[in-house]
């Protein structure tokens, strides 16, 4: 599987992400020739445990996330970050939860946007928009190269890129920037051979990094 | 999405003489040789505080694989079509599936050590068909250990078939007009009957549902 950076739009303070900055991110990937392609989609739902007693909610995870991903539509990730697990099952784990009645979800996030070729790499742009309520809370880039899947031999040529790709953005004086979050994948078992897992972890280390963000925001 | 269910119906095949005979007769309906299995099942119950309702879920083990390969499988009750099929669900799952269930505040409640064999043919639905023995496990694990058997000479058969909302009534016949076939040697095998009295097919089946998966097996501590 080809080495992925996933990145997300960390707004400078006081200010937040709106359609309009997702619209000059699109731009400024057709202007160093990005060619577009076609369009992509992620789901991040949360789960909650439903309890008889709510004063032994601390005992149970708060961080639980199920994720599937558009490369394996058949296949869905369960993230535990607090705790560094990743669980990669079929999607039937989805009604096998449902029939459970011991966990429900809550939020449900989709990623969603075009991708665009350039070159060795397959960039994709995605906002991040609750399914609930339709409003903009996020936007996400997935940076993708091919030729790799050793997430060590790629890392000086995606850094470069993610300079490239953060000099051209930077001409736009959007108030904000990309932010790479890069997790110890050791700490999940996952090995330097790139797969969804990994993906699925970045994910879900964005998605902490998002809350906490908006909630500096709300404060 | 097209969600995807097993059909199982658990038949009691009595003492360990027959199996012989079940294994000729399967191989003459199957056409096609039989697999060896070896599954470690751990049962899991959900913690006291968990769910509105307790719930179970089973994680398997398939021990004849190289690697250990993972599956999460759960069980629903009785089926509105005929109180003889169940529906369930099973997902393969990547190595860490059991610690996360024991995250998420499952217990386990006890483990199983199924040996036997596997027929996979299709005969209007993809069919399984298992005759296997159960042993409870007496330590932690310990997989390799002498268990105690859970129906001591008494093998389970199982029959098993994936389907989706779409063809569910289909494949619950094919699944049943199967079994038909294998209803002379449950009789031939059922204990303490001479082979003069012939029950019927219906109540041979149901006083065998009676005992049949592991509800009648369960044990609260490990």
């Amino acid at each position: 599987m080809p080495i992925k950076w996933v990145l997300h739009w960390q707004p400078n303070a006081g200010h937040t992400v709106n359609s309009q900055i997702l619209a000059e991110v699109s731009q400024c990937v057709e202007s160093i020739n990005g060619v577009k392609e076609g369009k992509w989609k992620a789901t991040l739902s949360f789960y909650r445990p439903l309890l008889k007693d709510q004063s032994n909610a601390a005992e149970f995870p708060r961080d639980f996330l199920g994720i599937s991903l558009p490369e394996q539509p058949n296949k869905y990730y369960f993230v535990l970050r607090g705790h560094r697990l990743v669980v990669e099952a079929d999607s039937t784990i989805q009604t096998i939860m449902e029939k459970l009645q011991s966990y429900k979800t809550r939020v449900a996030l989709n990623f969603e946007g075009f991708q665009y070729q350039l070159g060795d790499f397959q960039l994709r742009v995605g906002k991040v928009v609750s399914i609930q309520s339709e409003s903009l809370r996020g936007i996400v880039m997935e940076m993708e190269y091919k030729p790799s899947s050793s997430w060590e031999k790629s890392h000086k040529i995606m850094g470069e890129f993610f300079d490239i790709w953060q000099e051209a953005l930077s001409k736009r004086q959007l108030p904000g920037h990309f932010v790479h979050m890069e997790p110890n994948f050791g700490e999940y078992g996952l090995s330097g051979q790139y797969t969804l897992q990994h993906t699925a972890v970045q994910y879900a280390t964005l998605m902490l990094q998002m809350i906490a963000t908006a909630q500096s925001v709300r404060n | 999405k097209e969600k995807c269910y097993k059909l199982s119906l658990d038949l009691k095949q009595s003492t360990n003489g027959h199996v012989e005979a079940l294994e000729i007769l399967l191989l003459g309906l199957c056409g096609v040789p039989k697999e060896n299995l070896r599954v470690h099942e751990l049962c899991l119950k959900s913690g006291p505080n968990l769910g509105s309702e307790a719930s179970e879920i089973r994680i398997l083990c398939d021990l004849m694989q190289p690697e250990p390969a993972w599956t999460v499988r759960h069980v629903g009750g009785a089926d509105q079509i005929s109180v003889l099929v169940r529906t369930m669900v099973e997902s393969k799952a990547s190595k860490h599936v059991l610690r996360l269930f024991y995250l998420l505040g499952y217990k386990l409640d006890h483990e199983l050590l199924r040996v036997g064999f596997a027929f996979h043919f299709q005969r209007g639905a993809q069919i399984t068909v298992t005759v296997s023995s159960y042993s409870r496990l007496l330590k932690l694990h310990a997989t390799d250990d002498d268990n105690v058997p859970v129906t001591p000479g008494i093998q389970m058969v199982e029959v098993t078939a994936p389907a989706s909302a779409e063809n569910y009534t289909e494949v619950a016949a094919a699944v049943s007009s199967f079994c038909e076939y294998l209803a002379p040697l449950l009789h031939l095998s059922k204990p303490g009957v001479s082979t003069g009295v012939v029950p019927t097919a219906a109540a041979a089946a149901a006083s065998l549902m009676s005992f049949s998966g592991s509800t009648n097996i369960r044990h609260s501590e490990v």
